[in-house]
């Protein structure tokens, strides 16, 4: 059973189910291009997975509030967009985009609900984006799904990849 | 002296109640149906008549227009003969009200605490879901002369906005507040022959003319300018959402916690997430906010209170249930099998 960390949140994998640190130093082109932190391969699919931490047990309180804020208005949505849509591009250099991916976003913060989830969601459906343009020229989409979860409806979502926070 | 507590038994939709609201700001949630509206009219009747020295029954009667004018329609309804009080405190003052089903007239139901009641006159403000300044040329007058069905909230609360601005220079808080709300509708507001017009450079706008939002803001800003909102008034306001912008909710409610600073007692009924949401990232320390959830019991079917100053406390919360479930079900479109 494999288990990824990042800082003091971990995922652990179903058995059978590959999944690697995407934003390690393996990556080695860190200096130009952002990573979500881990990609994981289903047999017919992949999961783009980006944790964000505001709850980190030695977060500073105004930091936290500070990026609850910017979070709230969207002003976090390009960062996660970027993440996205260059680690899609690495993994097509890699010839490895065939798959469909779906992007998990973690936001590992107890005060957001599921109102503001759902904000956040949409925000970053229609900013990847999920859909092509209305002409139809997409022959295929770049993202096949994303949601954004809090620890508690992640857990409650995706109960085969059970993230846990651990003492740090 | 704010209202300190609210107490129902077999009244309306209530039989047993017992609310200590908070003296800033109240915010009540809840379904339909489950009386948010019915516990601000009694608190507002008791504040109402402490000025006016209406008789209890009466008033309510004119608040709630129970068909027939029968008080008796009031209690609670049972197959059995009932009666049904309500009592609304102001720290050692208390207002009593008891009647019985069968009472028809004012006359059958047992006020006690009135007369000491009326010797404090608390100021208070009802501002109902329908928007009334639009509609008021001529209306007071009709409804003086005539038996118009209408619940009397919508001609008090003309009555309060036709008040004369206060005499005196405008004190510092009353002035920025005043501002804010100026900049928000874009004018002054202006009464010519009973009918409000919003004055601007452009010259002046009948409020028929003007979206049904801003004339609730511009009610505000009568309310505020003319004094009937100052330290020490009690303001019932039911759905504040209702045709307004959300956009300018987080304004609006800035206002009121403005207004909570400045002494106002506050009341609102709200089905709206984002009213409830504002008012959580609004509130600083020293605000003062409770939250009333009002609910039916899953085991006596009964309405049920419970009260917190938490956000994310508040249990049950009808809203962000609402919001949970489109959330889930969204969600399980984005992921499909992947979502459980």
């Amino acid at each position: 059973m494999t288990v990824l960390r990042e800082g003091t949140l971990y995922l652990t994998l179903p058995h059978g189910v590959q999944g690697r640190k995407f934003d390690d130093r393996n990556h080695g082109l860190s200096h130009c291009m952002k990573a979500v932190d881990f990609v994981v391969e289903e047999p017919d699919r992949v999961l783009f997975i980006e944790f964000k931490d505001p709850d980190h047990p030695h977060a500073n309180p105004d930091d936290r509030k500070a990026f609850l804020e910017e979070l709230l208005i969207g002003g976090k949505d390009d960062d996660l967009v970027r993440k996205y849509r260059d680690s899609f591009i690495y993994r097509w250099a890699e010839n490895a985009a065939e798959k469909p991916i779906s992007y998990c976003v973690l936001i590992a913060a107890s005060r957001l609900d599921e109102a503001m989830l759902l904000a956040r969601t949409e925000g970053l459906k229609r900013k990847l984006p999920a859909e092509g343009p209305a002409s139809g020229a997409w022959q295929r989409q770049i993202v096949a799904g994303c949601s954004v979860f809090n620890l508690e409806t992640w857990n409650r979502h995706l109960p085969q990849y059970p993230v846990a926070r651990a003492a740090p | 002296m704010t209202i300190t507590k609210i107490k129902f038994e077999n009244f309306t939709a209530f039989k047993k109640l017992d609310i200590r609201p908070s003296p800033g700001i109240n915010v009540l949630v809840g379904a339909n149906g489950t009386g948010k509206t019915h516990l601000m009219k009694v608190a507002y009747a008791a504040c109402d008549i402490s000025k006016t020295q209406v008789d209890f029954a009466e008033k309510l009667i004119r608040v709630y227009l129970p068909s027939g004018r029968a008080l008796g329609r009031l209690v609670k309804r049972h197959n059995v003969s009932t009666r049904g009080s309500a009592e609304v405190y102001r720290d050692t003052l208390k207002l009593r009200i008891s009647f019985s089903n069968h009472s028809t007239v004012p006359d059958s139901a047992t006020v006690t605490g009135a007369k000491k009641w009326t010797l404090s006159p608390i100021e208070s403000v009802y501002i109902p879901v329908k928007e009334m300044l639009s509609n008021a040329p001529g209306f007071r007058s009709l409804y003086s002369q005539r038996e118009v069905h209408f619940e009397e909230i919508y001609a008090d609360i003309l009555d309060r906005a036709y008040r004369p601005a206060l005499r005196g220079p405008v004190d510092r808080d009353r002035k920025k507040l005043l501002t804010n709300l100026q900049k928000l509708i874009d004018g002054k507001v202006t009464i010519k022959d009973e009918e409000f017009f919003l004055r601007n450079k452009q010259g002046n706008l009948e409020f028929t003319l003007l979206a049904e939002g801003m004339r609730k803001l511009g009610l505000l800003w009568l309310l505020i300018q003319n004094g009937t909102l100052l330290n020490g008034s009690v303001l019932f306001w039911d759905e504040p959402e209702t045709n307004l912008n959300p956009k300018l909710f987080g304004p609006l409610i800035e206002i009121l916690f403005e207004l909570q600073r400045m002494g106002v007692q506050v009341f609102l009924a709200t089905h709206d997430y984002v009213i409830l949401k504002e008012i959580d990232l609004r509130k600083k320390d020293g605000d003062k906010v409770l939250f009333h959830s009002l609910y039916r019991d899953d085991g006596t079917g009964e309405i049920q209170c419970h009260s917190t100053s938490e956000y994310l406390q508040i249990h049950p919360n009808a809203i962000a249930e609402t919001f949970a479930d489109l959330y889930n079900r969204e969600v399980k479109r984005s992921l499909g099998e992947i979502a459980r």
